[in-house]
Parts: structure tokens; sequence; C-alpha cells
């Protein structure tokens, strides 16, 4: 299982990573950035599918809510009437789980290549010999450097300008998709979400090495942008609970 | 009633919180867990032995002391660094030692992974100094040098370091000579020769570290420390190669490839060169030429470095197998094998030590192996966590 994963995801995610750093001046930082751009771009058909799957499940909230009171004594009833909907709207309500579980890989590849490549440990430079193709830009890319702008990628960002970089555009990125909601309890939920993830993040990037929090930050940074393109600056506009969801112009 | 629907309310939102947070925390330890997860530092320290004394470092960060022939623990040294992570607090975790201590007359040199050398009685393990005093030089993964009544150190600033001997004062810094110095000087008269990642070797003077006219520039960064014999360095590169460099020439005499890095550091004796490769081979090279005179296949990467008993080459795969070769013996179609093979059943990356047909090994399972070369066994295993510091 380890060594299929290695084989077929990681070294070559691995090995692409550090060959890029060799045209891309010697910066390593450079090359988190350009592998970041090129795989967002690959999974773009998916991100896209799944940003728009969630749009129409959000949009459908107020007719859920609806068949929730209606039937919500009777789950088998609930549970055929909402199929019915889903299928009348013609989402399928894994539609937007999917996209998400074939990307997962995909983004512990990277991270995991990043973390590797950066070889911040004798025992991680040892080990990344094991998993280095013989190309000639990847012998002369070994070892990266670690030094991007004000950062030491193998090192956690001791300002907090990173930190207040991922967070700020993870909360961006959540607020443009997450729908207000006429609901109390579900309102005060998502502001608490809203809140807590870019936190979270932020704390993360407190500890982690800066060269992961880089590819959290472009990686907002480009989520942020596709959104843009596929359903405009969606909710980051709209004031919470002041208009029902249906009204919202995407 | 009203109240407890609201306290309810609140729990439910917490509880969906605290699930969000697990989730996040599930994630990040299933990356760094599954396979191709990073390797946190734990050291690999080699042995010194001194007056029947072996000191190495354990990976629990303490200095260690151990009688070989009564095979008891002399004494302790822990050694700890501050740890980084989310605490408010300053805490501090135990701090791995990668390089063989040095022994020179009643002192034991250890450059630390957290950026400090110690010289410690070898006596009563007591700090006879620390440097610096106040905070830390860049990680230490290489070995102290001693020459003199100096003590030099390669460290992570990217400086090489002069220490007084006896008093452990800074006597000269070198210019920063790349991003991270992880290799262990060669000294050869009066110059020291240092490889760097960025594929230099520099020459410096002992006197006062000053940068020499001879440098030599690859296409490649190098990997291992750089080894002298008779005017030409021995070095491993990142492109798989073993360079022999002439010192004052600006181009390779030869290069030889192997499979993968060689990491360790190659020994020299008798006009070959013999290179441990992490492919698995231990090479026999001829240092004018570099002509393959014979190799042989451990199946495991040779992380450690060969060390000699006499004529006997010992060389240590990273899996736990000793190897002892004849040098003498003749090789078939160039393929040598070994006299003998001693298993440890544990892994092995840090130098070997051998006295008396004994070869001892700190193994990354925190254990000191004392093994016997005629009889092919392991004489006595004592295990290297000990409880606080005496």
């Amino acid at each position: 299982m380890a060594e299929l994963w290695n084989l077929i995801i990681l070294d070559p995610m691995l090995n692409i990573l550090i060959a890029l750093s060799d045209p891309l001046f010697h910066s390593f930082g450079l090359a988190i950035i350009s592998l970041t751009v090129v795989v967002r771009l690959i999974l773009f058909p998916l991100t896209s599918r799944q940003t728009k799957s969630t749009k129409a499940m959000q949009e459908m909230q107020p007719k859920m809510q609806e068949l929730q009171k209606k039937y919500g004594k009777n789950k088998e009833k609930l549970q055929q009437e909402m199929m019915k909907l889903y299928k009348e709207a013609r989402i399928s309500p894994l539609g937007c789980m999917w996209p998400m579980l074939i990307q997962f890989p995909v983004w512990i590849a990277l991270y995991q290549s990043i973390m590797r490549a950066l070889a911040t440990t004798p025992e991680n430079l040892l080990n990344l010999a094991h998993h280095l193709y013989s190309w000639s830009v990847v012998s002369q890319a070994i070892p990266v450097s670690s030094h991007f702008l004000w950062l030491d990628l193998g090192r956690p960002d001791t300002t907090l300008l990173l930190a207040i970089i991922v967070g700020a555009t993870m909360w961006v990125q959540q607020k443009m998709t997450t729908a207000p909601t006429l609901d109390p309890k579900q309102q005060s939920m998502n502001s608490m979400m809203l809140l807590m993830m870019p936190l979270m993040f932020a704390l993360f990037t407190l500890t982690f090495p800066s060269g992961l929090a880089l590819f959290w930050a472009v990686s907002n940074i480009i989520g942020i942008v596709i959104q843009y393109k596929t359903m405009g600056w969606g909710y980051l506009r709209i004031r919470p609970a002041s208009q029902p969801t249906k009204k919202i112009k995407t | 009633m009203k109240h407890i629907k609201a306290f309810t309310k609140i729990k439910n939102q917490k509880s969906k919180l605290l699930l969000t947070f697990a989730f996040c925390i599930l994630i990040f330890s299933f990356a760094s867990c599954m396979p191709g997860g990073t390797q946190a530092a734990q050291g690999w320290a080699g042995i010194a032995l001194h007056d029947d004394v072996l000191y190495t470092g354990s990976i629990d960060g303490k200095v260690i002391a151990v009688n070989a022939t009564a095979r008891e623990l002399e004494w302790s040294y822990a050694i700890s660094m501050p740890s980084t992570g989310m605490s408010c607090s300053q805490t501090s975790r135990p701090t791995p030692i990668y390089g063989t201590p040095a022994v020179f007359q009643d002192l034991c040199y250890v450059a630390a992974y957290s950026g400090r050398v110690y010289a410690l009685n070898i006596i009563t393990g007591r700090e006879r100094w620390v440097y610096p005093k106040e905070g830390y030089m860049g990680a230490i993964v290489a070995s102290p040098v001693v020459a003199g009544d100096t003590i030099y150190v390669s460290s992570s600033d990217g400086k090489v370091h002069a220490l007084d001997a006896t008093y452990g004062e800074l006597k000269w810094s070198s210019e920063p000579l790349g991003e991270k110095l992880w290799i262990t000087p060669a000294i050869e008269g009066d110059t020291i020769y240092v490889s760097t990642f960025e594929g230099y070797i520099y020459s410096l003077s002992t006197k006062d570290l000053s940068l020499l006219p001879w440098t030599f520039k690859a296409n490649v960064g190098f990997v291992s420390s750089p080894v002298i014999y008779q005017d030409t360095i021995f070095v491993g590169a990142f492109d798989n190669n073993l360079y022999a460099i002439k010192i004052g020439e600006s181009e390779p005499i030869w290069r030889f490839c192997g499979g993968e890095w060689f990491w360790a550091t190659p020994v020299v004796k008798d006009g070959i060169v013999y290179a441990g490769c992490l492919d698995g081979k231990i090479y026999a090279i001829n240092a004018k030429t570099g002509d393959l005179e014979w190799e042989f296949d451990t199946g495991s990467p040779i992380v450690s470095s060969p060390v000699w008993d006499g004529d006997l080459l010992i060389v240590a795969s990273e899996s736990g197998d000793i190897y002892v070769f004849d040098t003498h013996s003749e090789p078939e179609n160039k393929v040598m094998m070994p006299a003998k093979t001693v298993p440890i059943d544990a892994l092995i990356r840090g130098s070997l030590c051998v006295q008396d047909s004994t070869i001892y090994v700190r193994a990354q399972d925190n254990c000191l192996y004392a093994l016997d070369i005629e009889k092919g066994w392991i004489s006595w295993r004592l295990p290297l966590n000990t409880k606080g510091e005496s």
C-alpha cells in the first residue's frame, strides 16, 4: 500500500516539485506556488462541480426546512420527499462530496511532497534519497533552498504576517460560499464555523513549516479566484439572515 | 425549560465545533502518519572509545559513558533544547545527537542538534563548558573535530566555528559557506576542507578560518563529508557520484556512479576507496583510476561509514546487518563475499567503533551493542534509556 502510494502519487509530485525549483531561480517558494496553481487548475473541473453542487444544495435549504417541518415526525416519508426534491433539482446529495474525496489524496500528497522536499531534519534528507528520480535537473536542485521572501520555508513564520494571510484568505473563501439562513441556530453555527476554521489554520501556520502555510495561502487565493469566476462574490456581500437565501444574486 | 433548550443548543454547537477541530487534527495526523509522512529528528550518534570507556549519545538526548569491560553505565548527561509548538510557556525536549563525540585529554566533546557544543569531564560527566552559553548556533549534525587546542565544528548557520578546547571560548568563525553545513570538516596540515550542499569545496586556514585561494565548484551539491588521501579529496554528491578531486585542481580526477547517494563518508586504505552507498552496496574503488575493484550488495542502504579492524573492513547496513570483509581475499567476478555477517535486529545509522576484535554499535533502538568479530555474535547489549542524570 505504502509503495503504491509513493509510486503513483507521492514520488511523481515530489520530483516535479523539486525539478520546478531549478528553472524558477532555485526558489522552492516559487516551485510551491507554481505546483499549487497547476494542481488547482487540473482539479478545476472537480472544484467547479463541487462549488456548484454546494451552491445548489444551499439554495434548496428553505424547501428542505419546509419538508422537515411538514414530515418531521415521519422520518421515512421525510427521506422519500427529500430524495424526490433532489431528483427534481437534478442534484445528487453526494455530488459535492465525491469531488472533494478525489481531491483529498492529491492535497495530502502535495502536503507530504512539500514537507519531504524541504528535508528539515537529517532523517528526512536521508529518506528523500529513496524517492528521487535520477533526473539531472532533480539532483542539481537538491537540497532545495528554504529561503523565500522573509520566510524560512522549513520553519514556522515568526512574524504574524503569513498567519494573517492564511486566516484572512480562508475566511473570504468560506464567506463566499456560506449561505445566510433564517434559522438562528444554523446561522449562529455558520458564524462560529466561519471564524473557527480560519482561526485554527492561522494557529496551525504559527506551528507548521511556513512552506506548508504558503501552500495554504496560495491554495486559498486560487480558491477565491475560482469561486469568483463561477459564482461571483457569492455571499461575501450579503448580510447574514437579512434576506431569504432564494433571492441571492450570484 | 427554556434554559434547558438553550443549554442543549449551546452544547450541540460546541460539540459540532469540537468535531470540526478534531477532524482537522485527524487530517494532519493522517497526512503525517500515512505513507510519505515526515520523520522527526532522532539523532544517530556514533561511538568514541577512550580508556575502555564508550562515549555516545542516546535517542533521549543524553551523553552516555559506558564501561566496556564492566558493561555498566559510568555516567549520563542530559541535554535539552527548546521545543517548538503551540505551548504558551517555554518547554524543552531532549536534543538529538548526530555526530560522534570526540575525546581529548580529560574532556569529552559533544555537538548537539540544539546548536551547542558541550565539554564534559570524562570521569564524572560534569559539564566543563558549553558554547554558546546563551542562545544557540544553528543545528549541529556533524561531529566535532579536535586539532591541537582547538575544536572545529560546522553548523546549520552555514559556518565553521573554532572553539578553545580548554575554556570553550569562540576563537574564530568562518564566513557563511552555505545555507547549512551538515558535514564534518576534514583537516590536513594547516588546512580545513569543507564540502557544501551548494556544490563547493572550500579550503580554510586552521589558524583563523579565513578562506584560502583554492575552491572547487561542482554542478551538484555534496552530500557526504570529505575524506583526504594523498592530496585527493573523496566526497559523495547528490548526483549519485563519488568524486575524486585533486587539491588545487578545478576538475575532478574521476567520478564513480552509484545507484543512489554516497551518504556515508568513505574510507581509504592502500590505494583503495571503500564507499558505502544508499543503494545498499559497498564499493571498493581504485583511488587513482576510479575503477571498480569489487562490490557487495547488502540489500539495505549504508548510512554509517565503514571502519577498520586491522585488515578487516567492517560495514553496517541500515537494516542492522554488520558485514566483515577480509580485504586480502580475492573477489569473484568483482563481487567480494563477507567473511562474517552479524545481525542485530535494529536500524544502524551511527558510526561504529572497533577495538580488539569487538565492534561497538549504538543502534536506533537506543541500545548499545558489542559484537565479537571472531565468534560472529552479539557479546552484550545495553539499553541506554537511563533515568535522570548522574
